[in-house]
């Protein structure tokens, strides 16, 4: 038997979607014949899934912003990358390379 | 380093989806349980609207992405038959 922490992300991912997905099909459209919900409840639990994923978007966007507006130069690495330079051309150096 | 063109954009689009987020979540969750002649549903489009809106917006980014797309192809072809 698959056990839910053993299987692949996509596994995973499918598994969440379509229990959620299955949930929610069957409250909206009242699969077990349970008293109908409040009007207000069901407007809401209808449009959920749109909500949920123009939130995402939302969040998607915030974070490409986020990002962009606090890209940063790495001048750390960028010694470290030009002292490794230098180390190598010395060494070829040594070996009779010309550069 | 991030430009002060790249805060002011990056900004702005954070500030654009926490707005965005906000009018959403209001629309979405909080009007239906607010009486129906209460004042605040003159500042809401009505409810189908927000759901045509965003798949509107994604169809329309969707068709960008895929425009984008063909005409870089398109360009990359047509340079690499003039070099060969």
């Amino acid at each position: 038997m698959y056990r839910f922490d053993t299987m692949t992300k996509l596994l995973q991912w499918l598994f969440m979607l379509a229990l959620l997905g299955g949930t929610w099909a069957t409250l909206t459209l009242n699969l077990l014949g349970l008293d109908p919900l409040p009007p207000p409840v069901y407007q809401v639990l209808w449009l959920l899934p749109t909500y949920l994923l123009v939130t995402f978007g939302c969040y998607s966007l915030g974070t490409v912003g986020y990002r962009l507006a606090t890209f940063n130069d790495c001048e750390e690495a960028a010694r470290e990358l030009h002292a490794q330079i230098r180390e190598a051309r010395d060494d070829l150096a040594q070996r009779g390379m010309k550069f | 380093m991030a430009t002060a063109t790249d805060q002011v954009v990056g900004y702005g689009l954070v500030a654009f989806s926490l707005t965005l987020f906000a009018y959403y979540t209001i629309w979405i969750i909080i009007l239906p349980f607010i009486e129906s002649d209460h004042i605040i549903h003159k500042y809401f489009l009505p409810r189908e609207y927000s759901v045509i809106i965003p798949v509107a917006a994604g169809l329309l980014l969707l068709l960008f992405v895929g425009v984008f797309i063909a005409i870089i192809t398109w360009k990359n072809r047509t340079l690499t038959k003039k070099s060969a």
